[in-house]
């Protein structure tokens, strides 16, 4: 019951006020930014070498793993690669 | 976010649920290094010892409020210290108390609109940031229908108080291909459904944009196939499917089960060779105007 009544609730909202430029599809190394099946990807916009350039951090549900897109200085982003702990390919439990 | 303040930026992150006990989506940390690396995730735990869990109520359905959580560090009550505000399978927003350097009070607490959890859909998936600037901190969420929905803050900054949400972002909805099924991804205009986002001013103009990540299900065509003559062969494929879920019995025999099993089976074998399902996830940039 709550449920209906958010998703009514939420239908009664125009999109009014903030206006958006239409979706980009961002890309790495001239390819779509994408994740692993069965998909979900969770971006992070933050400077994680500390370069001065904001990377695009991403999770993804399988195996619970997280990519880093490094922040280039036309604005671009390099080819991903996994976010490691310990040396290895990070994997939150759990998330599968 | 550095949370536990030795000053290196930390990983916090929620999962769907742990599998060993009874259903749960721990909150898992990777605490970070001096030297920018991580430590493996270790499940985060609350000032009582134990891993920190949504409470929930006595419900038959209860479960769904505390798997697939989605975390977000806050200091939502103003008090200096950063709190936790997860999403839920659900769709509402546990509050957890920060009691400072990467501790939080055990119990959690729903965030409220009127007298009611605060909820999307479902699948809550909460960031923070002072989105009109007005000094406090307004809610926006993705949900597992799509879209971006903005709750504003209309309280303060130590004691918040939410309305009724805004769509910045219109839900996609998980669709039904039927006879518009579409093939590849150029078709592709904007995030799916399973958004997850992030705030920032990522082109530097003095606004705040939104990146969205989502989940959809392409469709591709198999080697030698093409577009019209994967369509209509999906049609007569989808009429058949209909005609086998009707002519399921109500109460059937394990004979029975094992036939209809078998020539579902068979069902989904001969599509493969129309069509290659790939289930995916992609990053979207909606830069404001």
């Amino acid at each position: 019951m709550l449920t209906t009544l958010t998703i009514a609730s939420l239908g009664m909202f125009s999109p009014q006020g903030p206006q958006f430029a239409p979706p980009v599809r961002l890309q790495a190394a001239g390819k779509p930014i994408q994740v692993e099946a069965p998909g979900y990807a969770a971006p992070c916009w933050h400077d994680f070498d500390r370069d001065g350039k904001p990377d695009l951090v991403v999770g993804q549900f399988a195996g619970g793993k997280i990519k880093v897109y490094r922040g280039l200085a036309d604005g671009k982003f390099a080819a991903g690669e996994w976010l490691l702990a310990e040396g290895k390919p990070a994997e939150v439990p759990g998330v599968w | 976010m550095e949370f536990n303040g030795d000053g290196c930026i930390d990983i916090l992150s929620g999962s769907y649920s742990r599998q060993d006990q009874d259903m749960a989506g721990l909150f898992q940390v990777l605490w970070g290094n001096k030297d920018g690396t991580f430590r493996k995730p270790e499940v985060l735990k609350g000032t009582d010892g134990e891993p920190l869990i949504i409470q929930v109520g006595d419900g038959d359905d209860a479960m769904i409020e505390k798997i697939c959580t989605r975390p977000t560090l806050v200091d939502l009550n103003g008090d200096g210290k950063l709190d936790i505000v997860s999403g839920n399978f659900r769709g509402t927003f546990a509050f957890f108390a920060g009691e400072g350097d990467g501790k939080f009070a055990p119990k959690s607490t729903w965030l409220q609109l009127a007298d009611k959890p605060l909820s999307v859909s479902m699948h809550s998936d909460p960031f923070f940031v002072d989105w009109d600037a007005d000094g406090d901190l307004d809610l926006l969420s993705g949900t597992a229908e799509g879209g971006v929905f903005l709750f504003e803050n209309v309280g303060s900054a130590k004691a918040p108080k939410f309305i009724p949400p805004q769509t910045l972002l219109a839900a996609a909805g998980h669709g039904d291909a039927g006879e518009d099924e579409k093939f590849g991804d150029a078709h592709l205009v904007g995030p799916q459904s399973g958004t997850r986002i992030w705030v920032a001013d990522v082109n530097g103009d003095g606004k705040l944009d939104l990146l969205v990540g989502d989940q959809v299900t392409l469709h591709h065509l198999a080697d030698g196939v093409d577009a019209a003559t994967a369509k209509a062969q999906l049609a007569k494929w989808r009429e058949k499917q209909k005609k086998l879920f009707e002519s399921q019995a109500a109460n059937q025999t394990d004979e029975q089960q094992e036939q209809f099993q078998k020539a579902y089976e068979a069902l989904e074998e001969e599509r493969t060779k129309l069509v290659r399902d790939e289930m995916t996830g992609f990053v979207w940039l909606l830069l404001q105007k």
